[in-house]
C-alpha cells in the first residue's frame, strides 16, 4: 500500500494505491496522521488506484474527516471503484463523505 | 483632512483633555464590548452586531465649535466613547438592555428611550440610549440599543434627514414617518411570527414526547425533535449486534427530503415504516455485510436500509431507490448502479417474497 501527498495552494491531494486491508491501515496511518495537518483546507483521496478498503480503512477515512470538520474543512473521497462504493453504501457512510467520480 | 476650527481656550482645554485621555477610552471601550459580547453569549442572545467608536477628534472639535458652550468639561459629553448592540428581534432590545443594566451603572436621568418619547400620531427615530459608567473611569459612555430595522431606518434618515444640509420639504419628511411607521409594524410582526414559532415548537415537542406522532407533521423542527427520540436505535443496534460492529453517529437530517419523497405526512407515518420494514432493513443489512468482517457501521444504516425495504416493496423499483441515492448524495450515474445492486440482492430477501 502505498500513499502520494501533493500539496498544492489549499488543496492536498493523497493518491492512495493498492489494496487498503488492516495490516496496510497501520502502515498508512502515519500518513494519514500528516494528512491531518491539511485538513483545515480541501483534502482530496484519490482512490483510482485503490483496490480495496476494510473497516480498518474506513476508519482512516472517518478520522480525517473529523479532523476536517472541526478544522472547517473538508474530503473529497474521488473515483472509487464499484466495490468501495458498496463498501460505502452497505456501512451507511456513503452520504457522510463528499464523492466525486 | 482636519478643517480649521474657530476654539476659544475653553473648548480647546475640552480637546486637550480628550487627547489626553484617548488611550483610556480606547481601553474601556475594548472592555465594555468584550463584557458585552461575553455577557450577551453566555444568556444565549443572538445580535446582529455589536458596535463600538472612540469618537474622532475633528467631530468633537465640530461639536465644540457648534455647542462648545454647553459643556463646562469633558465628562459633560457623554457621547465620547459610544457602543451599539442591534437586535434581530424588537423584544431582545429589552433583554440587551437589562443585561446593560447589570454591567455598568446607568445614569437614568440622562438615559432616553425614544421608543416612548413620540407623540402618537408620529413615527420616527426608535432607539433605546443608555448613559454608562464604570467604577475607575470618570468619564460617561453611551449604548444604544435598537433592532436592525430601526438601525436601518436610522441610517436612512441620518442620510437624507438633517446632515445632508438642505431643510426636507414636509412631503418628504411625511413619507419618512410612514416608511417608519411601516419599520415598527415589521419588527412587531417579526416579533410575533418568532412567539409563535416558539410556541409551535414547544407544543410540537409535548406531542413527540407524549407519543401523538400521528398528529406531527414532517417538517426541519419536528423531524429533528422526532430524531432526539432516536427512532432508529434499535435497529441500528440489531445490524451492528450482527458483526459486534461500532456505531458512528451521523447527521440523520439529510433523511428529512427522503422520508418526504416517499410520501411519508407525518411522524406517525416513519414510526409506521419503522414497526412495518425493520425486518426487511435487517434482512436486506445481514445480506450485505453479515458474511463480511466489516465492523464498524454509521447510524444512517437504519433509516437507509428502511427507506430501500420501503421502496423496493411498494413497487418503487431501480427509480425510486435511484432517487433517494440522488437526494442523499448528489446525482450520478453511479446511483443507479448501486440501485441495480441492490434490485438484484433484494430480489431473493424474504421481506420482498411475503405479502406483508
Amino acid at each position: 500500500m502505498e500513499v502520494k501527498i501533493n500539496t498544492q495552494d489549499s488543496v492536498t491531494t493523497a493518491q492512495l494505491i493498492g489494496r487498503l486491508d488492516t495490516p496496510a491501515s497501520q502502515e498508512i496511518s502515519g500518513d494519514f496522521d500528516n494528512l491531518t495537518q491539511f485538513a483545515a483546507g480541501t483534502v482530496i483521496l484519490d482512490c483510482t488506484q485503490l483496490q480495496y478498503i476494510s473497516s480498518s480503512g474506513l476508519r482512516l477515512f472517518l478520522s480525517l474527516r473529523k479532523a476536517a470538520a472541526s478544522k472547517g474543512g473538508k474530503v473529497i473521497v474521488k473515483a472509487i471503484n464499484n466495490e468501495i462504493r458498496s463498501v460505502f453504501m452497505m456501512t451507511g457512510f456513503l452520504n457522510l463523505f463528499e464523492i466525486q467520480d | 483632512m482636519s478643517k480649521t476650527r474657530h476654539l476659544d481656550a475653553h473648548c480647546q482645554a475640552i480637546l486637550d483633555e480628550y487627547q489626553n485621555n484617548l488611550p483610556r477610552f480606547r481601553e474601556v471601550e475594548q472592555d465594555t464590548k468584550e463584557k458585552l459580547k461575553k455577557t450577551l453569549a453566555d444568556a444565549g442572545l443572538l445580535v446582529a452586531a455589536i458596535e463600538s467608536r472612540v469618537k474622532a477628534y475633528d467631530s468633537l472639535a465640530g461639536k465644540l465649535e457648534l455647542k462648545g458652550h454647553k459643556y463646562n468639561s469633558l465628562s459633560d459629553i457623554t457621547d465620547i466613547l459610544g457602543l451599539r448592540v442591534i437586535t434581530f428581534y424588537l423584544d431582545d432590545v429589552d433583554k440587551v438592555a437589562s443585561a446593560v443594566e447589570r454591567l455598568f451603572t446607568i445614569d437614568w436621568e440622562n438615559s432616553v428611550d425614544k421608543r416612548k418619547i413620540h407623540e402618537i400620531d408620529s413615527f420616527g427615530y426608535l432607539s433605546l440610549h443608555y448613559i454608562c459608567s464604570v467604577p475607575g473611569f470618570p468619564y460617561r459612555f453611551e449604548i444604544q440599543m435598537r433592532t436592525l430595522l430601526q438601525h436601518a431606518w436610522a441610517n436612512m434618515d441620518h442620510d437624507t434627514g438633517y446632515k445632508s444640509g438642505v431643510e426636507i420639504p414636509k412631503r418628504y419628511m411625511r413619507n419618512m414617518s410612514r416608511l417608519a411607521g411601516m419599520l415598527e409594524l415589521v419588527d412587531d410582526e417579526f416579533s410575533k411570527i418568532r412567539i409563535e414559532l416558539t410556541d409551535y415548537r414547544r407544543r410540537v415537542q409535548a406531542l413527540v414526547r407524549s407519543g401523538n406522532l400521528d398528529e406531527v407533521p414532517i417538517d426541519g423542527d419536528t423531524f429533528r425533535s422526532y430524531l432526539e427520540l432516536e427512532p432508529f436505535n434499535q435497529l441500528n443496534k440489531r445490524i451492528a449486534a450482527m458483526n459486534q460492529a461500532e456505531i458512528q453517529e451521523v447527521p440523520l437530517m439529510p433523511y428529512l427530503p427522503v422520508f418526504k419523497s416517499m410520501g411519508l405526512k407525518s411522524l406517525g407515518d416513519i414510526a409506521s415504516v419503522i414497526k412495518k420494514y425493520s425486518d426487511g432493513a435487517y434482512q436486506l443489512a445481514c445480506y450485505q455485510i453479515g458474511l463480511t468482517d466489516l465492523d464498524i457501521i454509521s447510524s444512517s444504516i437504519g433509516p437507509q436500509d428502511l427507506c430501500i425495504a420501503y421502496i423496493l416493496k411498494n413497487g418503487g423499483g431501480k427509480a425510486g431507490i435511484k432517487h433517494m441515492f440522488d437526494t442523499l448524495n448528489g446525482e450520478s450515474d453511479s446511483n443507479e448502479m448501486m440501485a441495480e445492486m441492490l434490485m438484484e440482492q433484494a430480489k431473493d430477501l424474504p421481506f420482498m417474497n411475503t405479502d406483508n
